[in-house]
């Protein structure tokens, strides 16, 4: 059974007096353990799916199913509660907090937990990592590579089912992102599945299987091949989905 | 520190970020120690006038003076009964001391001479101390005098004045008073009651323990002695104690308002550094509130940071104000360990806890508005 599920996922965003659809009806499933990459131009939703998937965001219509289970329409602490137990993100700017060291920021999502293990769970991870001799270092001492490292290890704490990545590469260089992709592959293994949203064409060496985003539908479910049902076309439905209202910014090049 | 963290995780992300820019953070947290040092000092300050005060005027209030009324018909002397029925009525702690009052001529030698009031007492050691000379027990002859009177006159033990046309030798210079009651000694002239061709008392003093047991004392002396007819009078100073009580708790309110519109402004600085916090940290609470911070978690870590600096600025506060109450009171009372009576610690915990109280109420808004950040925006970079 797939661990994350979308189906006919329509998002839709009202910007001055206009609609603008950035999804038109996603279907979108992924296998545990499966390593999956969403590519596609500027604008074309990825980022949005991506948020779709983490519950970051609710859909306009449609479903995301966690597990089988239908999570829409949950409260904001029920999805946050369900995001801590399945979800780890990992981003393009890493995003650690910069006054905390390497292993406390691996601890950050379970600070709240009082868990006695989670210091020698984050320890193990960041040894995972090949950090081992990082533990106390603040994030401005650690190069890039090292940061996504630790921003991976911080998403593995809660042991997660799905890992979903923005733009993972987007920040290192090839050698390191080669790295990092890696570990990735590393982490599908113990049946963590990854779903990584990217511009960079050096993921596809490493993954299952890629999917494409273009203007809001999925490539390979092309509208052509008639299989998605065709979304109420709206006005502006032959307009590149939104560019500058920040959505999707970290499709930068 | 380690129990600490494990109990309040929130403490160390709330200790990091102050830590992170540390100038602001000693700027805003300076705010409530300055807030904190006002109400404190300006609370003890208050106390310390009061206290000073109250030793100036000694035991404020504790006596009664009964006089006859002035209403018609009424006797215009105090008996020997009204004396034993004012003695009943008194506290068992109490002094009753009978007095006659007469204008007369005094002569102080040298042709020196004026027509002023003399008191005439049986007990003078009731109602006076004295500070040169002794005041003979019993008392049957001799003067004494008050002390400014003897200072002006140059007047002490041994020297002679003439009261009404006889000599008489000056046998003891009174003490000034200490505090404030119905006779004040400094400008007496005291002679035996038998000097007065007199029956009855002028004035009968009740001096109490304290001006509580005065103003019971002065009731059931108005309840006994005027229950059929107004024949006396009754003086107490037990309203005067109570406006001067009144007058001190307003003062010190007023100290304390004034203390507090610092405090008020430290808020303010605390809720502006806050604000910018949370607008610079977007994308860290953003991450927080991604990795599965629940909204309460993030509200708990911002407001842990405005109390933590509540609880420095508090802290730093409470430690200054101890020494500016010892200042205060060694140039006021003379006496710096006076800063330990417990009414100036009541003074400091009240400033500390409105300092940590402001912070947290400052800090409430920024918090609120963090933790209801939807992590999409704050994502978005």
């Amino acid at each position: 059974m797939a661990v994350i599920e979308t189906r006919r996922v329509v998002k839709r965003y009202r910007t001055g007096g206009e609609t603008l659809e950035a999804l038109k009806g996603i279907d979108f499933a992924v296998e545990p353990g499966e390593f999956v990459s969403i590519m596609g131009p500027s604008g074309s939703g990825k980022t949005t799916l991506l948020n779709l998937l983490g519950l970051l965001d609710d859909p306009s219509e449609g479903e995301v199913l966690l597990d089988g289970e239908d999570v829409t329409g949950l409260t904001d602490r029920e999805q946050t509660a369900a995001r801590k137990r399945t979800i780890g993100f990992v981003f393009q700017n890493f995003y650690l907090i910069p006054t905390l060291t390497a292993k406390e920021n691996v601890e950050v999502p379970a600070l709240f937990d009082h868990d006695s293990t989670v210091e020698r769970r984050s320890v193990d991870l960041l040894e995972r990592m090949g950090l081992g001799e990082r533990l106390d270092h603040k994030p401005d001492e650690l190069s890039g590579g090292q940061k996504q490292r630790v921003a991976i290890a911080r998403s593995l704490i809660n042991e997660p089912r799905v890992l979903l990545a923005d733009e993972p590469t987007g920040n290192l260089d090839r050698d390191t992102g080669r790295k990092i992709l890696e570990e990735f592959v590393d982490i599908t293994e113990r049946d963590v599945a990854v779903i990584a949203v990217t511009h960079d064409e050096l993921v596809n060496d490493y993954v299952d299987r890629t999917v494409r985003l273009v203007d809001g539908l999925m490539g390979e479910d092309a509208p052509a091949t008639g299989r998605t049902p065709d979304p109420t076309p709206s006005p502006d439905a032959d307009v590149p989905g939104p560019t500058d209202d920040g959505l999707t910014g970290s499709d930068r090049p | 520190m380690g129990w600490l963290r494990r109990r309040f995780p929130a403490l160390l992300m709330a200790r990091r970020n102050i830590g992170r820019t540390k100038v602001r953070s000693v700027l805003a947290a300076l705010g409530i120690v300055i807030g904190v040092i006002a109400i404190a000092s300006l609370g003890m300050f208050g106390l310390t006038l009061r206290y000073q005060l109250s030793q100036n005027l000694g035991d404020i209030g504790n006596q009664v003076m009964v006089m006859p009324a002035d209403s018609e018909g009424a006797p215009d002397t105090l008996s020997e009964r009204d004396l034993r029925q004012i003695e009943s009525v008194a506290g068992s702690g109490a002094t009753v001391a009978p007095a006659v009052q007469r204008f007369t001529t005094v002569s102080y030698g040298r042709g020196v001479s004026e027509t002023r009031a003399v008191m005439g007492i049986d007990q003078p050691s009731k109602l006076f101390e004295a500070r040169d000379g002794s005041i003979p027990d019993p008392y049957r002859s001799g003067a004494l005098i008050g002390p400014n009177l003897a200072d002006q006159r140059d007047l002490g033990p041994g020297d002679t004045i003439a009261v009404n046309g006889s000599t008489v030798r000056v046998v003891a210079v009174l003490s000034p008073s200490q505090g404030f009651g119905f006779t004040d000694p400094s400008n007496q002239i005291v002679l035996p009651t038998r000097s007065f061709d007199t029956r009855g008392y002028d004035t009968i003093t009740v001096t109490e323990t304290d001006s509580t047991a005065a103003n019971a004392t002065a009731m059931a002396i108005r309840a006994q002695l005027n229950e059929r007819r107004e024949r006396v009078t009754v003086r107490d100073f037990s309203s005067v104690a109570d406006q001067i009580g009144q007058s001190f708790q307003a003062l010190n309110l007023f100290l304390i308002g004034i203390g507090s519109i610092s405090l008020l402004v430290a808020g303010v600085s605390i809720l502006n550094v806050m604000l910018m916090s949370t607008v610079e940290r977007r994308q860290e609470i953003g991450v927080l509130r991604a990795v599965g911070f629940q909204k309460l978690d993030v509200l708990k870590i911002m407001l842990s940071e405005a109390v933590l600096l509540g609880i420095i600025g508090g802290l730093v506060g409470a430690g200054f104000s101890i020494v500016a109450g010892l200042v205060l009171n060694h140039f006021v009372v003379g006496d710096a360990t006076l800063v330990l009576r417990p009414g100036n610690f009541l003074y400091i915990g009240l400033a500390f806890a409105f300092g940590v109280g402001t912070s947290l109420l400052s800090g409430l808004y920024p918090a609120w508005k963090a933790a209801n950040e939807r992590p999409v925006e704050a994502l978005r970079s």
